[in-house]
């Protein structure tokens, strides 16, 4: 019974993850329009810098302040990296943008897999200490619970933030740079600006959830970060709707409890995953390349179903 | 005569051994509406894209408000008050008609990214003031029944008039209108030179219009500029443009 509990709770700390990684690739791929196809760079930065802090931090630092903090500085070493990757990459659009940012992603896994073992673990991974709680077989239980909350908990200030983000001002300018960046450069907006600050807010993002990723893992390799898991990314945004919050949840639930569940099993099915998914990914984008979302989000389809509703009851009365 | 608001001198572009646009000297005066008239390929388009900053002059220079701005950016320009109209309308397709204006809304404060996400008072403060000016334009423009509307669903006419509308959130100086007419019926045109006359006036502007509707040019610009093959050909009131024999030869032809 336990077991299947272990196994719901890991799901949903996944899903909480990938959500985390969706979103602030939807902002870069879906809102600012650049397609970056490089988030599994930013997500290794964030989770190594999360360890690296844990590891020179720990005993000197109280457990949950070291957590937090963890987590911030996980934030700024991806950020960084977004500002590497992202000022260089500005004047590429397209095809030519995901190459260079593909590239990044690449480079940032093999460069930990050939760093020196007692500095980052190399191609052999690196442990990260547990500060929040021990770990034990009678505590799994109750660390992953912990977790959840603090996943679930950080994926709802996301959103939150990202949207109040995208309905402001700013937020505006980046659409209109995103929907035509040469109108919107004649209209007093400065597209450089926009898109550097997309890129550096995702990568944050983007670094949060390798932090979160590195502290429940426990321990981390390069291989966790491979370009399968950028497609995933990628399946989830383009399922859930670029331009979307609420469809990056939705996309996250479906692609990782697919993938879960076909990790459970055996047979051809779950053996061919890797193929599965880029083929669900290009049907996508042949028959519904919107997703399901579109641009809407949960709370509009909502409130057009309350104004049909009303709507009804007016002619019926 | 008064300093003139903008001037170009000179202003020469080459694209290799093409000559787009050679010489041309430009001069408006606060408040007046001039019209940019030429046949296809006279370089009108490549003048609005050196004055608005989109590219750079080869040759010569731009003067704005009495300082030098040959090299400045397209957001530069439009900060210091040049606004613009497309030929191709270029609205903002995925955002609602009231948000095509909000994005360009400039009110005289601003606030940052914390205050965006953190929604503070400064941002509702603001937020609230660009809302009301957005709103104060698409009624003046004849659009507030539409501003949740998206921008793509709106009548062609209507698109144009939404286009004028969001330059007109950057409360430019100078407005440049790139065949504002195409497209529209003559019913529509006509209400389109009393609205751009009227804003003149309302929003103490100047307009400098590149139009081929030649009624339309001739019915509302105060002075004229004519281009063919990149160079001036004449400069005039609308009367002396009509009779001017190097204009005429330029449409229609010379006699052989």
């Amino acid at each position: 019974m336990s077991g299947e509990l272990l196994w719901v709770l890991n799901l949903f700390v996944f899903i909480g993850i990938y959500t985390l990684l969706a979103v602030s690739l939807n902002l870069i791929n879906g809102y600012a329009g650049m397609f970056h196809l490089g988030h599994h760079g930013f997500w290794a930065m964030g989770a190594y810098g999360a360890a690296w802090l844990t590891i020179v931090g720990q005993g000197h630092v109280p457990g949950p302040l070291l957590f937090v903090a963890s987590l911030i500085f996980a934030m700024l070493v991806a950020a960084v990296g977004g500002l590497a990757i992202g000022i260089p990459c500005l004047r590429l659009r397209g095809d030519y943008l995901a190459i260079a940012t593909l590239g990044f992603g690449e480079i940032v896994r093999i460069a930990i897999s050939n760093s020196p073992i007692d500095w980052l673990g190399g191609s052999l991974g690196i442990r990260i200490p547990r500060i929040l709680m021990e770990v034990r077989r009678d505590t799994v239980v109750s660390f992953r619970w912990l977790m959840l909350g603090i996943v679930t908990l950080l994926c709802v200030i996301t959103i939150w933030k990202l949207r109040n983000f995208i309905r402001s001002a700013p937020g505006r300018r980046l659409l209109g740079v995103a929907q035509d960046e040469t109108a919107a450069g004649l209209l007093g907006i400065n597209p450089t600006n926009s898109k550097v600050v997309a890129f550096v807010l995702g990568a944050a993002i983007a670094g949060l959830a390798g932090g979160v990723f590195a502290h429940y893992q426990g321990n981390i390799n390069p291989l966790n970060f491979n370009f399968m898991e950028m497609v995933k990314m990628f399946l989830i945004i383009v399922i859930g709707g670029m331009g979307s919050l609420s469809g990056c949840v939705v996309g996250a639930i479906l692609v990782v409890a697919t993938e879960q569940l076909l990790n459970r099993g055996s047979g051809f099915i779950s053996e061919w995953w890797q193929v599965e998914f880029p083929l669900i990914l290009a049907l996508m984008i042949i028959f519904r390349p919107q997703g399901i979302f579109g641009r809407r989000e949960l709370t509009d389809v909502w409130r057009q179903f309350r104004a049909k509703r009303a709507q009804a009851k007016g002619q019926q009365a | 005569m008064s300093e003139a608001l903008f001037a170009t001198n000179g202003l020469t572009k080459r694209y290799g051994g093409l000559v787009a646009c050679r010489s041309v000297c430009l001069t408006l005066h606060q408040g007046e509406l001039i019209g940019l008239i030429g046949p296809n390929g006279a370089g009108k388009t490549t003048c609005f894209n050196l004055i608005t900053g989109a590219d750079d002059p080869t040759e010569g220079s731009i003067q704005f408000c009495g300082e030098d701005v040959t090299t400045a950016r397209d957001y530069e320009m439009a900060r210091k008050g040049v606004a613009r109209t497309f030929q191709n309308i270029r609205l903002w397709k995925d955002m609602t008609v009231l948000d095509n204006v909000r994005t360009v809304c400039a009110v005289d404060e601003s606030y940052g990214y914390v205050a965006a996400v953190m929604r503070t008072p400064r941002y509702r403060r603001i937020e609230s003031k660009i809302t009301e000016k957005a709103r104060h334009l698409l009624a003046r423009i004849g659009l507030a029944d539409a501003e949740s509307e998206m921008a793509t669903d709106l009548p062609y006419g209507d698109q144009r008039k939404l286009e004028i509308a969001r330059a007109l959130a950057l409360d430019p100086k100078l407005l440049l209108l790139d065949e504002p007419a195409a497209g529209m019926n003559p019913a529509e045109k006509v209400d389109l030179m009393n609205t751009v006359h009227d804003i003149r006036d309302e929003f103490d502007l100047t307009v400098l219009l590149i139009e081929h509707d030649m009624k339309f040019v001739m019915g509302i610009c105060e002075r004229i500029y004519v281009l063919d093959h990149g160079e001036e050909i004449a400069h005039g009131t609308p009367e002396e443009i009509q009779s001017n024999p190097r204009v005429i030869e330029a449409y229609l032809g010379s006699d052989l």
